[in-house]
């Protein structure tokens, strides 16, 4: 094209705005401390800013119980069973006279455990065989989707129901269980993913320059499955939490003396305390659905950020 | 001299006790009494029942609960942490040793109980974990160590927590004797098995109570296991009722309800409906094994004696007239003129043997079972040799039983067995009679007949016409399936459907009794909650 | 198209053969056989060990174990679906009495969710970015987020015991004469369960409809002035539909799996509360069919979602 032509009308402001871009693409970033793009979006979405806000401060609030809590949560005193909320204990005292403040603190360790340990196990085996069959394909590969379809051709309580029962109750067996009915979900979006990015170009050139499966499939492939997993982990970290209490309330859950929250909104289902011990069940009903909300309002910042479907 | 005598024989005693109190019979701790002692000392128990319990238990000294059955002489191991602590050191407690408790209930109740024993214990420096036992429970509570006198125990836990339910004092006792087939916790003790050998001896009801006396005086003594708290039955009723001034007793078992005299207050359409709880979810269960735990197994079937409220055999049932021979080995009965089962068909001598029959190879409560079993000619008839148990004959209506041992139960037993009609349960195996289709709608002989049942929703009963009793005056019961110490219970009372149950949840009771239209009875009965010690050295 | 359902139904087969060893497999590992719970606790010390072994032979416990799963397979083959160990009914007698209980709740539940969230999809997805937007959303999560069974037991709280306008649980009564006294009991469980299966389908229409919204007919179709509701409603709801279409197929098995806490707390006399029981109960025969059906449910719940989108939309192209 002519050197000398100079842009008329339309033209000339596209040529404006396009300075405008390079211009500000040569300055630093305007919140430096947020490099990340992902991020920087789900910090903008008002929703998954309280999310994260409340997840931190129950999260912690969790961590520090032993330093936190007012009192141990074991520490019984057969006087001052069932009292309500007071300045002495927040959220009144339960029948054995344990402070329920302190064991919604101490519960919540057992409980977050529960959820992220599960969700983040389930991710692990299923990122890693999703990512490394996804690539190489073969029998291998055909054999782990046929066992991630067994798992996931059961509803899925019908399958905790049952693992439940043949492994007996106890927390180590409930974080397996929920590993177990959980992977085939990441294993398979996972795959999917790996399987569209096989055939994109750079990959078909990493492969060319030699360098191994592993290195490939989990250093150059899997950062661009990585928002979705993302997603997964937190929502299935919700579903987890919520699961564990049904188990609970079913009698089938973590043994009832180790206190989680599930254990602990349990006794609402004895109608006395339902009707007339409200402190009881209703604060750590209020921290449990807080808690799944605020993770499934990061989640949902996270989904937004990271679907380029969602730009803008 | 009288008084020296006295004093010596005293310190006899005093002498024989330390020494029983000393020893532990083997290398398990828990075998020293003075460990067992020091264990109940340190718990509260009257707190525990105050607090979880609104006050609604009553602390045990013996398995046996108070009354004339239990020694005046027992004392209780009060709430002392102190003297706990000495008996531990002189005991010589190992405090690294973290007991195994176990438990199988799945309530709330039992894990808070179980939670407080665990701070009271940690007060005076005895560990314990607590565990749920899943799947099958006898093998991993009741079985007895092939060497019961030294071991080692064939159970892995340390301490028990179980409840016993007892129809007869003996439910209580028997399974303390050495090696009895559940026994997995208590080493053979001559002086024990002597002692119970002693209650069992004897018809007569004053020895009978003066036995177990010294049985329970024994067992305190030596606190053989750690008997926690008895509880009462409640039965619960709404105002609408009127039970016609009959009895309140055991309503885990059979007594004289008088259920035909029962009156409720109509309906808006002027029908009298009594509505309860315990009906099926899957199947009616039979009397044989729990005998009157079930609304259904009360209505449904007549008993041959019937028992007063204290369960003590004393009137005619279908049975007009009973007598048992002095030496308590012959009991003669005269079936009633013109009973009939709910389908019209008369109830035949042939009915009441054949059930008998039944019933000793089937699932059957044990103090019926032990009856039956002490009938002349039972081993030939268990052993296939012979088609009937020779003991039982009758000339027309009137029947005879032979026994061919001594039995305290003979009475009771029948005051809570229910004939069935045979010929329902032709082709049957015995030990899978609960699979049987009869149970799905069954014809009994009780003052109510079973018309219409959606297993899982509902049961009605409409009064049998032809009962010997006369008439019901309720015009139909209604069963909603919801067991005993269901968290149903109290939900369906809130909507008014309960006119009668009953429960020993005593977190129903606080519910109930804060509704107006129900009043709760408490009653007192044998069943006592108890942890079970296990003196066996483990392997 | 048959040929293809055709294959897709044989291939099922070889899955559920797998599935159902492998269930067997399960409940022979599980701590206790039927036995041991026919039997209570309290009585257990006083049940000899000579009796309990009589019952397990009666009942066949004590056979090798291929040889009761291949009898239950056989048996299947011709029919039979086996006996209950519990009462010894016939497992297609349990199924007949429970299926449609737990059919008439999910029904009710599945209408509900649909209606409600696709009118609340499609109206979110109309305002998008607006104030009833957001809030809907939030309520979808706040749906979402709250434990079922902490829901259902604060509406029985409120409505049955303190208000008193629904009965507190069960199916039917004896004395009910038409189907609409039976109604009263189903809305509250329906509605709990409805609700919490609410935010999903909301979210999945209001993406769809934001979808059908960009397409260039719709676009033409509001330039052309026709009235916005009707264009909503009419083109846009139709091009929505086969993701709604998918979304219920993939809820069908909930019909069995969905409603197991639901019908506890409701005294709701299903399938969900007989498996609970089974499961508790070790009572194998009832648990292999149940979860058996179940899995069924769901293997022909994502073909049919299959043949569904290919006949709704024509550019699916089967394999």
């Amino acid at each position: 094209m002519n050197q000398e032509y100079i842009p008329k009308g339309r033209a000339k402001t596209l040529a404006r705005k396009m300075d405008k871009i390079d211009a500000a693409s040569q300055k630093p970033a305007k919140k430096k401390w947020i490099q990340n793009r992902m991020l920087r979006k789900m910090l903008s979405n008002r929703l998954s800013v309280i999310g994260l806000v409340i997840f931190l401060v129950i999260l912690f609030s969790s961590i520090f119980a032993s330093i936190l809590s007012p009192y141990p949560p074991g520490q019984i005193s057969l006087k001052d069973t069932l009292q309500p909320p007071s300045m002495k204990h927040l959220f009144g005292t339960d029948r054995l006279g344990r402070d329920v403040l302190s064991r919604v603190m101490h519960g919540g360790q057992v409980s977050i455990l529960v959820g992220l340990g599960s969700a983040l196990g389930a991710a692990l085996v299923g990122v890693l065989l999703g990512a490394y069959f996804g690539y190489k394909g073969g029998w291998m590969d055909s054999l782990v989707m046929r066992i991630s379809e067994v798992f996931m051709s059961f509803p899925q309580i019908i399958l905790v129901l049952l693992l439940v029962s043949i492994t007996g109750q106890s927390l180590a067996n409930l974080l397996i269980i929920f590993i177990l009915t959980g992977w085939g979900s990441v294993y398979r979006m996972t795959r999917a993913k790996m399987l569209s990015i096989r055939e994109e170009e750079y990959v078909q050139a990493l492969r060319a320059f030699g360098l191994s499966d592993f290195v490939i499939c989990f250093k150059h492939m899997l950062p661009n499955a990585i928002g979705p997993i993302a997603v997964n982990i937190t929502l299935s970290t919700a579903m987890f939490i919520l699961q564990e209490t049904s188990l609970s309330f079913l009698g089938l859950g973590v043994p009832v003396q180790i206190a989680t929250w599930g254990n602990i909104i349990n006794v609402a289902n004895n109608l006395s305390i339902l009707q007339s011990n409200w402190w009881i069940w209703l604060p750590v009903g209020l921290v449990i659905s807080l808690f799944v909300l605020s993770i499934n309002f990061i989640g949902d910042g996270l989904r937004d950020s990271t679907d380029p479907t969602q730009m803008g | 001299m009288k008084r020296l005598l006295s004093v010596l024989l005293a310190l006899m005693m005093l002498l024989s006790m330390t020494s029983v109190m000393a020893e532990a019979t083997n290398s398990n701790q828990l075998s020293d009494p003075r460990v067992r002692q020091a264990l109940t000392h340190a718990i509260d128990v009257q707190a525990i029942i105050d607090s979880l319990m609104a006050s609604k238990s009553t602390a045990a000294i013996t398995m046996a609960p108070p009354g004339e059955w239990r020694s005046p002489n027992v004392k209780a191991y009060e709430y002392n942490p102190d003297k706990a602590r000495e008996l531990l050191k002189e005991a010589g407690w190992d405090s690294n040793r973290v007991l195994d408790v176990v438990y199988y209930y799945g309530d709330q109740m039992t894990v808070d109980l179980l939670t407080a024993i665990q701070a009271y214990w940690a007060e005076v420096g005895v560990q314990m974990n607590m565990r749920k036992l899943e799947g099958d429970l006898a093998s991993q509570l009741w079985v007895p160590p092939s060497d019961p006198v030294n071991g080692p125990s064939a159970v892995e836990w340390d301490i028990a927590y179980a409840a016993v339910a007892a129809l007869s004092m003996g439910d209580y006792y028997d399974r303390y004797q050495g090696g009895y087939s559940s026994n997995s916790y208590n080493p053979t003790d001559a002086k024990m098995d002597e002692l119970i050998a002693a209650t069992n001896a004897t018809a007569d009801v004053e020895k009978q109570i003066a036995a177990y006396h010294a049985l329970e005086e024994y067992e305190n003594e030596i606190q053989l296991n750690i008997p926690l708290y008895h509880q009462p039955v409640y039965i619960v009723q709404s105002k609408n009722l009127d039970r016609g001034g009959a009895p309140y007793g055991n309503d885990q078992f059979i007594y004289n309800w008088d259920i035909v005299n029962w009156d409720i207050a109509p309906d808006a359409s002027g029908k009298k409906v009594l509505r309860t709880n315990g009906g099926p979810a899957e199947f009616f269960e039979t009397p044989f094994f729990n005998p009157g735990f079930i609304m259904s197994q009360k209505v449904l079937f007549d008993r041959l004696i019937i028992a007063d409220e204290n369960l003590t055999p004393k009137f005619p049932g279908l049975a007009s007239e009973y007598s048992l021979s002095e030496d308590g080995l012959t009991l003669e009965m005269t079936l009633r003129e013109g009973i009939k089962w709910h389908d019209g068909e008369a109830i035949t001598p042939e009915d009441i043997r054949g059930s008998v029959e039944l019933a000793t190879k089937a699932q059957t409560n044990p103090v019926i079972l032990t009856t039956f079993k002490a009938l002349e000619g039972y081993e030939e008839y268990a052993a296939g040799t012979a088609d009937h148990i020779s003991g039982i004959t009758n000339e027309g209506n009137k029947m005879t039983f032979k026994f061919a041992k001594i039995n305290p139960n003979i009475l009771l037993a029948f005051t809570q067995f229910a004939p069935l009609p045979m010929k329902y349960f032709e082709g049957v195996e015995p030990t899978l009679i609960q699979q049987a289709d009869y149970w799905q709608k069954p014809v009994g002989s009780g003052p109510f007949k079973l018309t219409e049942v959606k297993m899982g929703e509902y049961a009605l009963y409409v009064p049998f016409e032809e009962y010997y009793g006369g008439k019901a005056k309720i015009d139909e019961i209604r069963m909603y399936p919801s067991g005993e110490s269901d968290p149903n219970l109290v939900k369906n009372a809130a909507a008014g459907q309960v006119d009668y149950a009953y429960t020993k949840s005593v977190e129903d009771v606080l519910a109930l009794e804060g509704m107006d239209n129900m009043v709760v009875t408490p009653v007192e009965v044998r069943y006592t909650r108890v942890l079970y010690v296990n003196k066996f050295p483990h392997q | 198209m048959l040929s293809y359902t055709i294959r897709r139904v044989l291939t099922l087969i070889p899955m559920l053969l797998i599935i159902s060893f492998l269930i067997f497999l399960g409940m022979e590992l599980m701590p206790g056989d039927a036995v041991s719970y026919m039997v209570s606790p309290e009585q257990l010390a006083n049940m000899s060990p000579e009796k309990m072994q009589e019952m397990r032979e009666a009942l066949g416990l004590t056979q090798p174990f291929l040889v009761r799963y291949f009898n239950w397979l056989f048996g299947l083959f011709r029919g039979d679906f086996g006996y209950s160990l519990t009462n010894g009914q016939p497992i297609v007698d349990i199924l007949k009495a429970k299926l449609p209980a737990t059919f008439e709740l999910s029904f009710y539940a599945l209408l509900i969710s649909t209606i409600l969230g696709n009118v609340l999809g499609i109206l979110s997805a109309v305002k998008r970015g607006g104030k009833s937007d957001n809030v809907l959303t939030v309520l979808g999560m706040v749906g979402v987020s709250i434990p079922e069974f902490f829901f259902g037991l604060v509406m029985l709280l409120i409505f049955a015991i303190n208000l008193k306008w629904l009965p507190i649980g069960g199916r039917t009564m004896p004395e009910y004469t038409s189907y609409w006294q039976q109604f009263r009991h189903v809305i509250m469980p329906a509605s709990v369960l409805g609700i919490s299966m609410t935010a999903g389908v909301m979210r999945y229409s209001r993406s769809s409809m934001l979808d059908a919204m960009n397409k260039d007919f719709l676009k033409t179709a509001r330039s052309k002035g026709l009235p916005k509701w009707r264009i909503y409603l009419l083109h846009g709801f139709r091009v929505a539909l086969t993701p709604v279409v998918v979304l219920i197929g993939f809820r069908l098995p909930m019909l069995i799996g969905g409603s197991v806490v639901i019908e506890q707390i409701f005294q709701w006399p299903g399938i969900g509360d007989a498996f609970v029981a089974a499961v508790r109960g070790s009572n194998y025969p009832l648990v292999m069919m149940i979860a058996l059906l179940s899995v069924t449910m769901v293997l022909l719940a994502s073909l049919l979602v299959d043949i569904l989108t290919a006949l709704i939309d024509p550019r699916v192209r089967l394999e």
